[in-house]
């Protein structure tokens, strides 16, 4: 009977596509189990936000609400969370492992003496003891750890669990836990929030990505990657290299440290294929390479390849690539 | 401003999957004849807190713990340019989980001194985890921020850039705080210069063992662990790409594209 | 009995020395400061045997030759330099009538010597001037007037020609005045003689005086700014010629960096003398620039650049007013630095053997040792260095993998062997080059040839880390390089990449590493000729050999390639325009391999379009680095379906 606990984000006013991953997993976790799963919410109660999370799986909302909650720092979280998780006798408690979970996670796990599993892809009961699966080595291993004291924290890895099957309409409960914060559990101020400035699809979601690496040799080629994204209605990721080296913005990482995407196509333009850069996309349905280097290891990942300049290949496929999808 | 940072010594990451081993009883890699390394963030943080001494000087410790070969790394960072370097190693300590490291290193770093600034790297090179810096300071019940590309002192306070989905943060905080590193085009780390690459192989790293800081046994080992590794194997990865080729790229692109919409991808 | 007065018509000729000695005191003192500024460097490791000294000086300063590497400019230089010899040694004469009675103004020596033979030289003396002229200013060939426009030189040139001219009106009027009845034997003073028939014999005699004079002076003049001038290279030079080092331009010397203060070179005076003399011997010409690979591909570095500014900085150090100007950065640019691909055509052109190369190469230790400031590219190779044991990225998984299918035997598994194939990084690692590999122990195979390779024993030869800069690495590997091979006990050993050949030949001896090596091209040569591999294709095929710096020029190797191909039948071998010693670097030595080119035209483009120009169907290169320059500038160029370039063991087994 495991009872899990899923933390929960919120986009406008419904749970974001990473909660409702989290959900799912969760969901099946409980179901094989003959369990629950609550979510908690930091905020005041948001219209309509509870069904949709009883639709993802959720059996229990819990709002907590504070003032130091609104724009929620990592130890304000922490602080709250170190409250609600005895209160609501969790087993497991999950997060999606996003960029507020690399701070919330430890030092709640922390706090609570609890266990703790980072960027989970698969997560199962056996018996009395929970077992998760995460990548390890870079990508190029899956490590099994198991649980069997709690609670346990997990962060999910994105774009790895599928949302829980809709069911229409369920039940659920909803109820209230106050905590108590003041300024003192807060050491940490964000002084300023600066957002990449995204024009058409944000990466994490978008069906399509170009992505840019080494190869590229300088931030104006990847003008073209994003005449490309373009006609395909999807967004430009880059590799680390690229990052590193400042052609693009350092948002535009796909990869253990970047961003985890999972689109239906996502075309590597010019990148090698270092084990880190295949940690964020290697659950892409389909994968292009082009790259002059035919020994490169994106060969070895890629459904698709073609041993070629870019600069010469991409004004073509470009061209043909909007005709067919204007057609 | 005095600055500890955490490096770990790991086998090279960067070599072709056929040099991958894992050894079925340990379930870790196998050494081989391959090189070791300092973990590439870690590496960025030993840059970040050598141009923080640049500005605000001060003294560099590196800090690491591991097998006794973990020295090479220890020196390796004295001779970009570190001040001072200690290796904690102590077969007991073998196998201990993060939530073990941080109660190692944070008992390493009292013996050193609390410093104004723990650096570690975001992510560690071989097992891709990312919970040891901000449990090192739970352990030290210090602050904490993760994912920080660029560090500026003031004041007896830190601004970190935190680096966030759709862009990054602006954090302030008081010191003493741990925060680990991301790379970005600021912190790429230096060549060392001959010089102190001589000057540090003539030091000595000294040794500590796990007697020597008071360690807790029940958090450390393999007995501390609060999860166990059942099992670790190799992802296998299925390598049939298909080539498209073309006598010239408008060819390659037309087939390309076609290829995409056969695959109803496109 | 055929005479000439001694100092005719100039009563007061004594006054010549009072006159002289100023200008004789300025000459002395600025040899001795030229003198000063050079021995602010280091001492020199040794000195050549005088024997060298005297057979190099006899033949580049006697016989010139070098200079008339370039027919037209050399023979200018030949006609002022050998007449200005006649027309001093005649002056000198003179003066031995004048104080020990040696008669050389008499009889059949005056006729044939002091009057033809210097008259002749004379006017070769001064047509060399005029063209000189016609060159620097009508021609305006780039060489002179880059990277520096310098209008002063024509002064030079007119003040020879103004020497040279009043030295023949003196004689006219001399003999027009005396009514010389062997005026003939002074055609040149003969012919000016007849322009001054129309004036009075007192005209005649004031004008000859007033010449005579003008002419000391001048000459006086010219002597004394010797010194400060280029025109220093008169004495300069044949000083740097006698003392030029007997190491090929391909060899790196060695440093000792245990208790070094210092590593590289980072002031003029950390440079040996040798090094120092080097700029004061310099004359400006620019043959270096115009052989260099960089300049002529708009890069920032030109030799003579590079020389003037460190002798100019030198100068100005020495003087007390370089007002802390750094040598490494300001004097001489860090771009300048990194462009060079140390491929010696400078060494191969300089007419008076300056060497940029070690020059260049000891202050990039200073860059890459002292300051650890170098391009990023290098030192990810260096770091693959350190790290791997070779430069490259990528995904081969061992040394050995080359070999699949092959069964080349590895020497810890074999024990031991005749020779040792020694295949370099490049072979192994790089995915075009590894069938060069194949290729070659293919055909050692059907040669029969005892040999093995060391596998993943095998590290960088650190040739790449020595001339970027980074002695320690070099020498690192050199020793451990050097402990395996005498462990295997290994004497002979061939190679496919002449980068591998020089440094295992002349730089290992230094590490304990002793051994005969030999390059594929010779040793391939020489199974075709024994018969031990036998061609039975014909290729038909126009192929155009590509001279490899490290195996041509560095080490004078050009003819076992065209061996190779005169044995292959139905290649027709067509010759680039730039071959043999004259030969155009591909762009990849001095670790430039990893380094993007990011001004001017890239180096192995250039060389692809020369390639292009003569329409083979194949460039045959020795060399990895060159294969891969080629294989990028033909993709470069477009030009993959009307050119190929081949490994000359790759067309070899082909013929097989």
């Amino acid at each position: 009977m495991v009872h899990v606990l899923v933390v929960t984000e919120v986009q406008e006013t419904l749970p974001s596509r990473n909660t409702l991953e989290v959900l799912g997993a969760a969901r099946s976790l409980a179901n094989a189990t003959q369990g629950a799963v609550s979510t908690v919410v930091l905020s005041a109660p948001v219209e309509g936000l509870a069904s949709a999370l009883f639709d993802g799986g959720a059996d229990e909302v819990i709002w907590v609400e504070h003032p130091l909650l609104v724009t929620p720092e990592p130890e304000a979280t922490v602080a709250a969370l170190t409250q609600v998780v005895p209160q609501v006798g969790a087993h497991v408690v999950l997060l999606a492992d996003d960029s507020a979970a690399r701070d919330v996670a430890p030092c709640l796990a922390y706090r609570l003496q609890a266990g703790l599993v980072t960027e989970v892809t698969a997560v199962q009961a056996e018996g009395e003891a929970v077992v998760f699966r995460r990548p390890t080595y870079g990508g190029r291993c899956l490590a099994e750890m198991v649980a069997t004291r709690f609670p346990v924290v997990g962060t999910v890895k994105l774009r790895s669990m599928e949302p829980a099957p809709e069911r229409g309409a369920r039940p659920g409960q909803e109820r209230r836990i106050s905590v108590r914060l003041d300024e003192s559990h807060v050491r940490t101020r964000v002084v300023q929030r600066v957002a990449e400035e995204v024009r058409g699809v944000k990466l994490e979601n978008a069906r399509v990505v170009v992505s840019g690496g080494r190869g590229l040799k300088g931030p104006e080629p990847f003008l073209q990657l994003q005449d490309l994204a373009q006609a395909l209605k999807g967004a430009v990721g880059a590799t680390r290299a690229a990052t590193d080296a400042g052609w693009v913005p350092v948002s535009w990482q796909v990869g253990q440290t970047g961003k985890t995407v999972s689109p239906e196509l996502y075309i590597a333009v010019g990148i090698s294929g270092a084990i880190q850069h295949l940690a964020g996309m290697g659950g892409s349905k389909t994968i292009v390479a082009i790259n002059t280097d035919p020994d490169a290891p994106i060969f070895k990942v890629a459904h698709l390849g073609v041993v070629a300049d870019f600069k010469t290949l991409l004004p073509p496929f470009t061209a043909r690539v909007r005709t067919l999808t204007e057609a | 401003m005095n600055v500890v940072v955490c490096i770990k010594q790991i086998i090279d990451p960067e070599i072709p999957a056929e040099q991958f081993k894992l050894d079925p009883a340990s379930k870790r890699q196998v050494r081989g004849g391959l090189s070791l390394v300092i973990s590439a963030y870690d590496q960025n943080a030993l840059e970040v807190a050598l141009q923080l001494r640049e500005k605000a000087g001060g003294k560099i410790t590196a800090l690491s713990l591991g097998e006794p070969e973990a020295q090479g790394a220890v020196k390796s960072a004295m001779g970009m340019g570190i001040d001072a370097g200690v290796l904690v190693s102590d077969p007991t300590l073998a196998g201990s989980d993060s939530f073990g490291v941080a109660h190692i290193l944070a008992k390493a770093i009292h013996k050193i001194g609390l410093p104004d600034l723990i650096l570690t790297g975001c992510v560690s090179g071989d097992t891709g985890n990312k919970m040891v810096g901000p449990l090192l300071a739970e352990e030290l019940r210090i602050p904490s921020v993760a994912f920080v590309s660029r560090i500026e002192a003031k004041d007896g306070k830190i601004v970190a850039r935190r680096i966030v989905e759709d862009g990054y943060e602006l954090v302030e905080t008081p010191m003493p705080v741990v925060a680990s590193i991301l790379s970005d085009d600021t912190n790429v780390p230096r060549y060392s210069k001959l010089k102190d690459i001589m000057a540090a192989a003539r030091k000595t790293v000294p040794v500590w063992k796990a007697a020597d800081l008071g360690i807790d046994p029940s958090c450390v080992g393999p007995g501390g662990r609060r999860l166990e590794v059942r099992d670790v194997g190799v992802v296998q990865r299925d390598s049939r790409c298909e080539l498209v080729t073309g006598d010239t790229p408008a060819e390659q692109a037309e087939r390309l594209a076609t290829r995409l919409r056969e695959l109803k991808v496109l | 009995m055929p005479f000439r007065e001694l100092y005719w018509n100039i009563s007061a000729h004594w006054l010549i020395y009072p006159l002289f000695l100023p200008f004789a005191v300025a000459c002395l003192y600025g040899c001795y400061r030229v003198l000063q500024v050079v021995l602010v460097g280091q001492p020199d490791a040794g000195r050549p045997p005088l024997a060298a000294q005297i057979r190099v000086v006899a033949d580049q300063v006697l016989l010139q030759r070098r200079l008339l590497a370039q027919p037209i400019a050399g023979s200018i230089h030949v006609a002022i330099s050998w007449g200005f010899a006649i027309l001093f040694v005649a002056t000198c004469l003179v003066a031995a009538q004048d104080y020990l009675g040696v008669p050389t103004l008499r009889g059949a020596f005056y006729l044939y010597f002091m009057s033809l033979t210097v008259d002749l030289g004379g006017v070769a003396a001064i047509v060399g001037v005029a063209l000189a002229l016609v060159r620097r200013y009508g021609a305006r060939s780039e060489r002179l007037w880059k990277p520096r426009d310098q209008e002063g030189y024509a002064l030079f040139l007119w003040l020879l020609l103004a020497i040279l001219v009043s030295g023949f009106v003196v004689e006219g009027l001399r003999i027009a005045a005396t009514a010389d009845p062997w005026g003939l034997w002074s055609p040149g003073g003969w012919l000016v003689a007849a322009g001054f028939t129309g004036l009075s014999s007192a005209q005649q005699a004031l004008w000859h005086r007033v010449t005579w004079w003008g002419h000391a002076v001048l000459a006086f003049g010219f002597i004394g700014l010797v010194p400060f001038t280029l025109i220093r290279h008169t004495l300069a030079a044949p000083a740097n010629i006698a003392l030029r080092r007997a190491a090929a331009s391909g060899v790196i010397a060695p440093v000792a960096l245990e208790d070094a203060e210092h590593f590289g070179v980072s002031t003029v005076r950390g440079f040996p003398r040798k090094d120092l003399l080097d700029l004061m011997a310099c004359t400006e010409c620019g043959r270096c620039q115009d052989a260099c690979p960089a300049w002529t591909t708009g890069k920032p570095l030109t030799p003579k650049g590079l020389i003037l500014d460190l002798r100019d900085h030198l100068m100005a150090e020495v003087a007390g007013r370089s007002s802390g100007k750094t040598m490494v950065g300001e004097a001489v640019s860090e771009e300048v630095l990194w462009a060079c691909t140390t491929c010696g055509a400078c060494h191969q052109a300089c007419p008076v053997f300056i060497e940029p190369i070690p020059k260049i190469v000891e202050m990039r230790r200073f860059l890459v040792m002292e300051e650890a400031r170098f391009p990023e590219t290098m030192q990810a190779a260096l770091r693959g260095m350190e790290n791997r044991g070779h430069p490259y990225q990528g995904a081969v998984p061992s040394r050995t993998a080359w070999t699949e299918g092959l069964n080349v035997p590895v020497l810890a598994e074999k024990g031991t062997a005749e020779y040792l194939y020694w295949v370099g990084c490049a072979a192994a690692f790089d995915e075009r080059a590894q069938k060069v590999a194949r290729a070659f122990a293919t055909i050692l195979q059907a040669a029969g040839v005892d040999f093995a390779i060391l596998g993943d024993e095998e590290r960088c030869t650190g040739d790449v880390a020595r001339r970027i800069g980074n002695e320690f690495l070099f020498q690192m590997h050199a020793q451990a390089n050097a402990e395996a091979l005498n462990r295997y006990g290994v004497k002979r050993i061939l190679t496919t990449c002449p980068h591998c050949f020089n440094t295992l030949k002349h730089e290992y001896p230094e590490f304990g590493g002793r051994y005969q090596v030999t390059h594929h091209t010779e040793f391939i040569a020489r199974l075709l000729r024994q018969g031990q591999v036998r061609l039975t294709k014909s290729l038909g095929q126009g192929v155009a050999y590509h001279d490899s710096c490290y195996l041509g020029r560095h080490n004078r190797m050009y003819a076992a390639p065209r061996d190779i191909l005169s044995q292959i039948s139905g290649v027709r071998a067509i010759e680039l325009d730039r071959h043999g010693e004259n030969g155009f670097c591909c762009g990849a030595g001095g670790g430039m391999m990893w380094l993007e080119e990011r001004t001017g035209k890239r180096v192995n483009v250039e060389r692809t379009e020369e390639a292009l120009r003569i329409r083979p169907d194949v460039v045959g290169t020795a060399c990895p680095f060159c294969l891969s320059m080629f294989e990028d500038g033909i993709r470069a160029k477009d030009a993959t379906d009307t050119l190929q370039v081949l490994d000359l063991a790759e067309l070899v087994v082909r013929a097989m």
